[in-house]
């Protein structure tokens, strides 16, 4: 089939260090990419890489809720591979172990997951936008969650800060549409992530029940959609958002 | 996904050993995604009313996995019988793709009652009646798909479309239904719903305009991107749905339409 699908492109992966960022990361290399991961972790694939995609990785450890942290990650990025192509705003929380009632919710929590699952995003596409406009390409695909779409009882916070990112995603697909940019969210369901696997039996049984498909994913099904999302075969595809929920939701 | 082998270079299409029936298929987006599913290894059955034109796309083919059959989606006793050998000649059905549609203009004061119905009968009974032919095959495959092809016209309306736009919406929710049922089946059933494409019927419709030019530009003015898009574009959003990147992927609408629903 030629040429690998990103041979020559530049993906930068927030959150990357394991679960849906470290499976797309993995892709976006295993598809020819140089990629540029960010994360307080260390990625737990690093180890595992062929020697010429370890050589195409670049992983720097850092807070994403940091502006000055991110400015920074995007310049070294950007020093080491050239300029970014691909933008996959993956990092966010659903402070799942803060979950309450809303009317008993705290608003220091409410600050901390808007900050980390709507800010981030905000801010990292921001440092972006101006090299893709005037390169007159570009491709960003930012993480909501089916929880912004179903609704998720005691992490109104979180579905908020996730239907912010549809909302933002559609803004931002119209500004820069005319400027060779496609800016699309997708919108996972169940896939087995580590916040997954606090979850209780009782509680992924309800999952499955509710999934039509029955069974929970894996974050390669969804590495396969944003990838789909960043290549030339959905360059007419923008201001979308994906769900990947096994037919959960199908507004 | 393991590393691949240093200097091992085994290259395996994506759809290899996959059997795909589209209808619809001798031309616009169903030709556009006969000719991309085939170049990624599927063995195609191209179903399609105008016999000139598939036999124009056999020849354009020849040597790839194809076989034709001719068959109008409105009639449900050609379309059994032509699913039946298609599935027969393919060895089985793992996917099936609706092409076919038609559309209509016309105010509604100015509409015919049979107009309604035939854009009905296209649109929305055709892939129903596909479907139903071709669902035992698809049961049997294990792991099987179902694109349909509706329109961005089923997600916001246009004027003077009352009956292309609600049988482009009805395909969408008789997809969505579908996909619980299919689900059971392992069949994934999801609607791609395009812009504005440069095929046949697009340009017939600016044809019948007042002012061809006038139309082409109102049209290019609803998307952000400020284009229509090529039938290719369409082919590559209904061939991922048909493959195993969208494995976690059914019952979604996907508009692949330059920035205009924002679904």
């Amino acid at each position: 089939m030629g040429e690998p699908r990103f041979s020559g492109k530049v993906a930068i992966v927030t959150g990357g260090a394991n679960g849906i960022g470290a499976a797309t990361a993995r892709r976006f290399l295993a598809e020819g990419a140089q990629v540029a991961v960010i994360d307080r972790e260390e990625p737990d694939f690093a180890a595992a890489l062929a020697p010429d995609q370890n050589a195409r990785l670049l992983a720097v450890a850092g807070d994403c809720t940091d502006a000055d942290t991110l400015a920074a990650f995007h310049a070294r990025a950007e020093a080491a591979f050239g300029p970014v192509d691909i933008l996959f705003n993956n990092v966010g929380q659903s402070g799942r172990e803060r979950a309450a009632p809303f009317h008993e919710s705290d608003e220091a929590v409410w600050r901390f997951v808007l900050e980390v699952s709507l800010f981030t995003t905000l801010r990292m596409a921001r440092l972006v936008v101006p090299g893709m406009r005037a390169r007159g390409r570009g491709r960003i695909v930012n993480m909501s969650s089916d929880a912004a779409l179903v609704g998720d009882a005691g992490l109104a916070d979180y579905a908020a800060a996730k239907m912010g990112i549809v909302g933002f995603t559609r803004s931002l697909a119209r500004e820069n549409a005319a400027f060779g940019i496609t800016v699309n969210a997708v919108a996972p369901g169940a896939i087995r992530t580590r916040a997954h696997d606090r979850l209780t039996p009782a509680v992924l049984d309800r999952i499955k029940a509710g999934t039509p498909a029955g069974f929970i994913a894996e974050p390669e099904d969804v590495a396969g959609c944003v990838a789909f999302l960043a290549s030339d075969d959905a360059r007419y595809i923008t201001g979308q958002t994906l769900a990947i929920d096994g037919g959960r939701w199908m507004l | 996904m393991s590393p691949p082998l240093a200097g091992s270079q085994v290259v395996t299409l994506p759809f290899a050993g996959r059997r795909i029936l589209v209808a619809g298929a001798a031309k616009g987006i169903g030709r556009a995604t006969v000719a991309r599913l085939v170049a990624e290894g599927a063995a195609v059955a191209a179903l399609d009313r105008d016999a000139a034109a598939l036999a124009d796309l056999a020849t354009a083919l020849s040597g790839a996995a194809l076989v034709t059959a001719v068959a109008d989606v409105t009639d449900a006793a050609a379309i059994q019988a032509a699913v039946a050998e298609a599935a027969s000649r393919l060895g089985g059905l793992d996917g099936l793709v609706n092409a076919a549609g038609i559309d209509l203009v016309a105010p509604v004061d100015a509409m015919a009652p049979a107009d309604w119905a035939r854009v009905m009968a296209v649109n929305l009974t055709g892939p129903m009646t596909v479907i139903q032919a071709a669902w035992p095959h698809l049961a049997a495959a294990g792991g099987a798909t179902i694109v349909n092809v509706s329109s961005a016209a089923g997600l916001a309306p246009l004027k003077h479309r009352t009956a292309y736009c609600a049988s482009k919406a009805g395909l969408q929710m008789a997809s969505k239904a579908l996909a619980l049922e299919a689900a059971g089946f392992g069949i994934r059933v999801n609607v791609v719903c395009p812009g504005a494409v440069d095929t046949d019927l697009f340009r017939s419709y600016l044809e019948g305009a007042a002012d061809p030019e006038a139309a082409l530009a109102a049209v290019k003015a609803r998307y952000a991107l400020e284009r229509i898009a090529s039938p290719d574009e369409i082919a590559a959003a209904i061939v991922w749905l048909s493959g195993p990147d969208s494995s976690f992927v059914t019952g979604i609408a996907m508009a692949v339409d330059g920035g205009r629903s924002f679904h």
